[in-house]
């Protein structure tokens, strides 16, 4: 047994806890025979799982401080607050036409997790291991964001395994935003399940920063007719900060589109791995990807693309750009397109770049000093991603947040 | 206003200037004219001091300071201004934004207010409005996707709300219509004052039918060859630069 199996998961000995059981036993299984990614598994060759080998993580959530902050926000909206792993039920706060409710094994599908090798290590240890799942549900079109926020403190030393699934009714459309940040060293392994119903609409926003927590999170929507998910995604990484987000298309006019800046400084590392599947014909999806890399921060970016046979007449077009912004930084940029069906038009570019020597002389002739043309500099390198987005407070607050970032 | 004495300027290694004198008052309009490759730009962005554009021997006092002390924003808030030959694209930064935090970035050094922002959207709107160019191009990304006349205009709209105490205007003319190239000319004059001056590197004298120059000079192989007055300009467009070669045989 490896040491990371030793480590995260000691405590479910098979025994049924209810309802969740016969899912348990098998996620238990697949992780037992198979064990958790190493350097040659595909895929997670970037990540340096070492990192978690070589942390201790206590057994018990640490106990609830008096409140736990809630970030700020320049716009009003529903919260739901994840602390340390646990849902702060004081600060919750849902819009109107969005319930909260437990999970039930019903909601929980595994069909589309690999149980043949250790790809899926972390999904299965979640499912293994996650405490209380939770289950949002939208209704018709609350005119509130909602803001999923995920916070801890220094007290964090734990691995927790949080799960969540946001379903949306026929019609419905929500802007989702998850926050996720914090000092304690523990290790969030979380699953979010999107579902989104004929016609309806989800803009999804991630933004993330963690000083020393390790996050690992699997994200899957999945997108039924005429359908819209949006994705558009701040990630600052953090020591080690895993990614791994699924679209998939499924019926006709279904569309997804992810757009995603990682700005890393320090010893900051994102590993990115996204995959559209354009299951039918007649979808459509635009990827919009850019990585800075400062100091010995790593950047893995891997896009894939996979329009199955008989997905006849789907479009789909990735882009992809890289700054490094020092010589110690690393960058590691891979889309992939896989067609297997006909009318169809595909296209990536991708490239990785440096500051440009001339714009920054001629910002700094104008009067800006060296920081300030550099900090202008990739901000406009990074804020056209966000273009797609609809202009509002929303966005205001990201593209301020990426000012921040910078 | 701005004296520089044997002015030596080498980039990667190889000597551009060579020893130049110049000596430019407050107010004067000086031109500077000279073959492809003779050192104009080197010499302009030397001035602003760019980066690998190494003077090697020589001292330039500006407004009574030594300008070669400086870095390249210090040298613009002290009133120094470039306006490029290939003014740059930057994607994805605001034309108006960027305007405005370099005139703030400016004053800041000099230990003034900011600027107020109705203010300063007035002045950039009445400098675009003059210069005929559509105020759409304030929302848009800084030179990215200008024409080429765009371009040099948001140069001289920049140079406008900076109003430096030195502009040098490397070919600004180059590439303008007739028609933008009075507008552009229109714009310089207007902001011709007894304590402003310029240094107008071009390579036509019709631009210099417009702005009158007070001294002309002639830069071949990285030194002043020749100075005169207007007359010199005309001279160069009847007979070119052949007379330097015999000038020096
Ligand atoms: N970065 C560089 N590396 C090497 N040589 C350079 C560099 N920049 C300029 N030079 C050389 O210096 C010389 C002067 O160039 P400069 O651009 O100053 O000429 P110019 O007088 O402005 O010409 P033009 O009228 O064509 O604009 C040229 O021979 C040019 O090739
Ligand atoms: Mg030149």
């Amino acid at each position: 047994m490896s040491a990371l199996i030793e480590k995260l998961l000691p405590q479910v000995a098979g025994e049924d806890d209810g309802s969740f059981g016969a899912l348990r036993r098998k996620a238990q299984k697949v992780l037992m025979k198979h064990g958790f990614p190493h350097r040659k598994t595909e895929n997670w060759k970037y990540l340096p799982l070492g990192l978690l080998e070589k942390r201790t993580f206590s057994d018990a959530v640490p106990d609830r401080a008096a409140t736990p902050s809630l970030p700020t926000y320049p716009f009003e909206a529903g919260v739901i607050h994840f602390h340390n792993g646990r849902l702060d039920p004081d600060s919750c706060r849902l819009p109107d036409g969005v319930s909260l409710t437990g999970m039930l094994p019903a909601d929980i599908d595994v069909s589309a997790l690999d149980d043949t090798g250790p790809a899926d290590a972390f999904a299965w240890l979640n499912l293994a291991r996650f405490d209380q799942g939770w289950k949002l549900r939208v209704d018709g079109r609350p005119d509130e964001p909602l803001v999923v926020a995920t916070t801890c403190d220094d007290e964090f030393d734990v691995a927790v395994h949080p799960r969540l699934c946001v379903e949306l009714a026929e019609g419905a459309t929500l802007t989702l935003i998850e926050t996720q940040g914090g000092p304690g060293a523990g290790l969030i392994n979380g699953v979010l399940d999107l579902r989104l119903g004929a016609r309806s609409s989800l803009t999804h926003v991630i933004e993330r920063c963690f000083a020393e927590t390790a996050l690992i999170q699997r994200t899957a929507a999945r997108v039924s007719d005429a359908a819209a998910y949006r994705a558009f995604i701040l990630d600052g990484g953090g020591p080690l900060t895993r990614q791994d987000l699924v679209a998939e298309l499924v019926s006709p006019g279904a569309t997804a589109g992810i757009s995603g800046v990682a700005t890393l400084s320090g010893r900051a590392l994102v590993d990115y791995h996204t995959a559209i599947e354009h299951r039918v014909g007649g979808t459509e999806s635009h990827e919009n990807f850019r990585i800075l890399a400062d100091d010995q921060s790593t950047g893995v970016f891997n896009g894939r693309i996979h329009i199955l046979r008989g997905a006849d007449d789907s479009h789909s077009q990735m882009n992809t750009g890289n700054l490094l912004l020092s010589e110690n930084a690393r960058i590691n940029t891979k889309p992939e397109l896989e067609i297997h069906a006909e009318d169809v038009t595909a296209s990536h570019g991708a490239t990785i770049g440096q500051l440009d020597d001339d714009a920054r002389f001629y910002l700094r002739s104008r009067g800006l000093s060296e920081a300030q043309a550099i900090a202008l500099l990739k901000y406009g390198f990074a804020a056209a991603v966000f273009d797609t987005m609809a202009s509002g407070a929303v966005r205001d607050w990201l593209t301020d947040r990426l000012k921040e970032h910078l | 206003m701005l004296n520089i004495k044997n002015l030596h300027v080498a980039v990667g290694g190889e000597e551009i200037i060579k020893g130049l004198d110049l000596e430019v008052g407050p107010g004067e309009l000086h031109a500077i004219m000279g073959p492809n490759g003779s050192g104009k730009s080197t010499l302009g962005y030397a001035l602003a001091g760019r980066d690998g554009y190494e003077v090697t021997d020589g001292s330039v006092e500006f407004d009574g300071r030594d300008l070669l002390e400086l870095e390249v924003e210090q040298r613009a808030a002290a009133g120094l201004f470039l306006a490029l030959q290939y003014p740059v694209e930057i994607p994805g930064v605001n034309n108006a934004y960027f305007l405005r935090a370099a005139l703030n970035a400016q004053r800041k050094a000099r230990g003034e207010e900011e600027v107020d922002s109705m203010a300063f959207l007035k002045t950039v709107r009445e400098q675009l409005k003059a210069l005929k160019m559509d105020e759409a191009l304030l929302k848009r990304a800084v030179n990215e996707g200008f024409s080429g006349g765009e371009k040099k205009r948001n140069e001289i709209v920049q140079l406008a709300v900076l109003q430096p105490k030195l502009a040098i205007l490397d070919e600004t003319d180059s590439g303008l219509d007739i028609d933008a190239l009075k507008l552009v000319a229109e714009g310089v004059n207007r902001l011709r004052d007894e304590n402003r001056s310029f240094i107008v590197i071009t390579h036509y004298q019709r631009l210099l039918e417009y702005l009158v120059p007070d001294r002309v000079h002639v830069l071949s192989d990285g030194r002043i060859a020749e100075s005169g007055d207007r007359s010199l300009a005309q001279r160069l467009e009847r007979e070119g630069y052949a007379f330097l070669d015999t000038a020096e045989a």
